[in-house]
């Protein structure tokens, strides 16, 4: 049947209709036969699914769920955060200098002095983080320099 | 569930998308059964829906920053449940396998079991799980969408209005998803109390 309430019956059972309607479904379950018999099949239905016994989850999902975030990779904004930290930057920032010095080497290609090709001073160009370091924090004791050339160890300690 | 409830479950959300665990751990242990009721009821089995859980509260996790206050959280929460569902589903990774009328009566099917109603009396415990399969049986029958929106109705006890923004739909689109699967549960139900007579037909 299809009288145009039918539709509104299982939302009447549940409340969730609207005042007005809800009254016009009233009086109109009070004239149709059909409707009538519905509303009620609807109404023990709904009562019968409450009664169904809960379901009780695995106490062993939360261990799960848990060991799966510790695996999870970190996300970007949590590395990014970790780059921006000024221990981290600051060398960084040496670290593309020193890129940036081989890159022009490399693009000199044969017509760079032979001297460049030294292995000391390829060395001082992978290290030129570290001068940058002393001479961006205008450090000039020993032991600054020395606190400096450390502070990856200090970071791990902490 | 109070006003103070919602406010403490968006701040906890908040804390999540800081990355605070504790905070998601005491979120986990409020709506870990919530979830689960809901991945059980709508793929029918144990297994699938217990990893269908971990699989709803992991992306929770990885998706906080997505949440906002403005929202209910259980709200959201169902809205990440009820999309991870429906996309599985769809992908094939999971097949809904409730109990069907056709499986032959005492056949393990390896579906829902739940525990039944703890009656002395064996025939109370025998029409609680024959309820039970009439239940699953038109929960199998259902279209994805009718099943999840009358598993937040029935299961969860969620507003109209809550269902239709977990499900994005319109409150009139989740009223015709719910009577119409309602409707199915209730004559599965008639049939099940009219023996193997076919339900009078009826609407």
């Amino acid at each position: 049947m299809s009288c145009g309430f039918e539709e509104d019956l299982t939302a009447y059972v549940d409340g969730e209709l609207p005042p007005v309607r809800r009254a016009e479904v009233e009086a109109h379950l009070g004239t149709c036969g059909g409707c009538h018999a519905t509303h009620a099949l609807l109404r023990d239905a709904v009562a019968r699914v409450a009664e169904l016994p809960a379901f009780e989850p695995s106490p062993a999902t939360r261990r799960a769920v848990l060991a799966k975030l510790d695996a999870l990779p970190e996300p970007w904004w949590a590395r990014l955060r970790a780059l921006l930290r000024p221990a981290v930057l600051v060398p960084s920032a040496g670290l593309v200098a020193a890129v940036a010095v081989a890159l022009v080497v490399v693009g000199s290609g044969s017509e760079a002095p032979p001297e460049l090709a030294d292995p000391a001073v390829m060395e001082l160009a992978a290290n030129l983080e570290l001068a940058e370091d002393y001479e961006l924090l205008g450090l000039d004791s020993a032991e600054d320099l020395e606190v400096v050339a450390n502070l990856h160890e200090l970071e791990v300690l902490q | 569930m109070s006003d103070v409830d919602v406010d403490s479950d968006a701040q906890a959300m908040l804390k999540v998308a800081a990355g605070d665990r504790r905070a998601f751990a005491w979120l986990f242990d409020r709506y870990h059964g919530s979830v689960a009721r809901f991945a059980l009821r709508f793929v029918g089995d144990r297994e699938r829906a217990e990893e269908l859980t971990q699989d709803i509260f992991v992306k929770l996790y990885r998706n906080a920053k997505a949440y906002k206050p403005t929202a209910r959280f259980k709200t959201f929460l169902f809205r990440v449940a009820t999309n991870h569902c429906l996309n599985e589903v769809r992908r094939g990774e999971y097949r809904v396998t409730h109990t069907s009328s056709e499986t032959p009566e005492g056949e393990e099917t390896g579906t829902v079991e739940m525990a039944g109603p703890e009656g002395d009396r064996p025939d109370q415990a025998l029409a609680g799980r024959e309820l039970e399969r009439a239940v699953g049986a038109a929960l199998a029958d259902m279209s994805d969408r009718e099943r999840a929106a009358f598993t937040m109705c029935r299961f969860e006890g969620m507003a109209y209005r809550d269902i239709a923004e977990a499900l994005d739909a319109s409150e009139a689109a989740v009223k015709s998803l719910i009577h119409r699967a309602t409707l199915a549960v209730a004559r599965r139900i008639e049939e099940l109390r009219a023996g193997t007579a076919p339900a009078r037909s009826r609407a």
